[in-house]
């Protein structure tokens, strides 16, 4: 798999607010099909990488690449509609639409004829089957608990018709056990059935665990170390600055 | 005084009127919805719009293709608003622009004074009609002119295909997402920038439906818009910012209300009854009938 080109790739990728230096020069390459893990303390930059690699801020530095293609300077629909998808920390589902609403809105841009239609709403559906929200498919978002918002909101990223490689920003976050076991599911058999990439920020190290083979660890703003949980967790520098003695 | 037949009228009356009224009223909140700013030049639109209708027309199509001149119209008003949005109102979220409310205050009441002065410069202050053909009907009790009863049945159908716009169709629903979460919309590949041009057209073209409509009514002068666009203002705070439903129902509480105050109390006071209703809603409801307390961002 090494030898393959990435899918996903920041080169020397900077984002300065004002003197505050939020991305360092960070250099990752993601490989197509992989299920890559972003730790890193509070304030680390996580958010602000993801936030540049998907057009919500603009780098002030280096570049990002997509299947080769640099995704500097393109708008957060173009990037999105060119297959790099993320989701958000904080819900961002649509409270007054259906469910069933929320999973086809995505699905706009390749609505083109009667047919793109009814396969988006047939694939809609399946994916409330997978989360377990079918029951709810015409209730307004809103009337949706916290977890359940996460769920809409990750499977509203499958929907994307060109989806390649899918950014999930604290997806197990303030979530209970059963929904995170469901949401762990869907990323899983989407990972199987459709060879889709995955980047997942998160603080659960027991999913991250069970997720994702390699892990970057980010720490003010640096890529400070990279490999499976066990490497990084042998690493001495890594675990005082985040782990935590504990942890080893 | 009372009698149920005048009380009939009045209610026909009334429920005529607003729905016209409704339509400015929708303008005013789907702009809102989607575009996250009040554009205070509303009546100016309006005013366009009863221009362009005066203008096709008394020099063009004749008063018989009224309801041709009245979409001619509205199409006309959509595609200055089209044109406007990306050069006044685009900055907002593109220019780096920290108070968007105070930005788009400013722009939209300098653009009133513009497009007001302009008319007044260029066609006069004289009150000008289209005039119309119509001959007047029988409401049950109410014998109605025609032109009124003409405008109250092409706003029913315009409100029905704004209605069925936004629930039927793609572009409804990358609207109603956009009005929901525009970070959302755009995480979901919408194109908000260029969907802000479309609803901006949409909103204001329905206020100059509303002036084409009205042109026979009332009369055409640059400062026609002024009354229209009051109501409307006081219909989105009785029905709620931002609901479409509520847009509806208030113009047409608002409409019975003048015109119950004005049949049976005093008609020199009927445009202060509609704020007698907006203080009453305000004391109750203070954020409208169907209005939310705080948007789910």
């Amino acid at each position: 798999m090494n030898g393959a080109a990435p899918i996903l790739e920041t080169r020397k990728l900077s984002k300065h607010f004002g003197g505050f230096v939020a991305n360092d020069a960070i250099d990752l390459a993601v490989q197509p099909g992989e299920i890559r893990g972003i730790i890193g303390p509070n304030g680390a930059g996580k958010s602000t990488l993801i936030n540049l690699m998907t057009g919500v801020h603009q780098p002030s530095s280096g570049d990002v690449l997509l299947a080769g293609e640099s995704l500097v300077g393109r708008k957060p629909h173009e990037i999105a509609r060119k297959g790099l998808v993320r989701s958000f920390q904080v819900s961002r589902v649509f409270g007054n639409l259906s469910l069933l609403d929320n999973l086809t809105a995505p699905h706009l841009a390749a609505a083109r004829t009667r047919e793109a239609c009814q396969e988006g709403v047939a694939k809609a559906r399946r994916l409330l089957d997978l989360v377990r929200l079918t029951s709810l498919t015409d209730a307004p978002a809103k009337t949706l608990s916290g977890g359940q918002r996460v769920l809409l909101q990750a499977a509203a990223g499958f929907m994307m018709p060109a989806l390649t490689c899918y950014l999930l920003d604290e997806p197990f976050a303030g979530v209970n056990p059963v929904i995170k076991d469901q949401l762990i599911a869907l990323i899983e058999e989407e990972s199987r059935a459709r060879g889709l990439t995955f980047v997942i920020v998160s603080h659960e190290m027991a999913v991250m665990r069970r997720l994702c083979r390699k892990i970057t660890v980010l720490i003010e703003g640096r890529v400070v170390a990279e490999g499976s949980l066990d490497e990084i967790a042998s690493r001495a520098d890594v675990v005082t600055a985040y782990l935590g003695k504990s942890f080893a | 005084m009372f009698s149920l037949e005048l009380f009939t009228q009045a209610l026909i009356a009334g429920i005529v009127i607003g729905v016209i009224y409704a339509l400015m009223a929708l303008g005013i909140t789907f702009i809102y919805s989607i575009v996250k700013m009040i554009n205070w030049s509303m009546g100016e639109f309006y005013m366009l719009g009863s221009y362009a209708q005066y203008l096709i027309v008394a020099y063009w199509l004749g008063a018989d293709l009224w309801y041709v001149a009245a979409i001619l119209s509205a199409a006309t008003v959509f595609l200055i608003g089209w044109l406007i949005e990306p050069i006044l109102i685009k900055p907002m979220f593109t220019g780096g622009i920290e108070r968007r409310d105070d930005y788009a205050t400013v722009v939209t009441i300098a653009l009133l004074l513009l497009l007001r002065n302009l008319a007044t410069a260029i066609s006069g202050p004289y009150q000008r009609t289209p005039g119309t053909k119509l001959p007047g009907v029988m409401l049950g009790p109410l014998p109605e002119s025609g032109a009124r009863f003409a405008a109250f049945l092409a706003a029913l159908a315009a409100i029905a295909l704004f209605y069925l716009l936004l629930k039927r169709t793609w572009l409804g629903l990358a609207l109603r997402a956009t009005s929901q979460s525009r970070v959302g919309a755009q995480t979901a590949g919408v194109d908000v920038l260029s969907l802000d041009k479309i609803a901006f057209g949409i909103g204001v073209g329905l206020a100059g439906l509303a002036g084409a409509l009205l042109a026979p009514v009332f009369m055409v002068y640059p400062t026609d818009g002024v009354v229209t666009t009051t109501k409307g203002f006081e219909i989105i705070v009785i029905g709620g910012l931002g609901s479409v439903p509520g847009a509806l129902i208030a113009g047409v509480a608002l409409g019975i209300a003048e015109s119950l105050g004005a049949t049976f109390i005093a008609s020199a006071y009927q445009n202060a009854y509609g704020f007698v209703l907006l203080l009453l809603v305000l004391a109750l409801r203070p954020s409208g009938l169907f209005g939310e307390r705080l948007r789910q961002a």
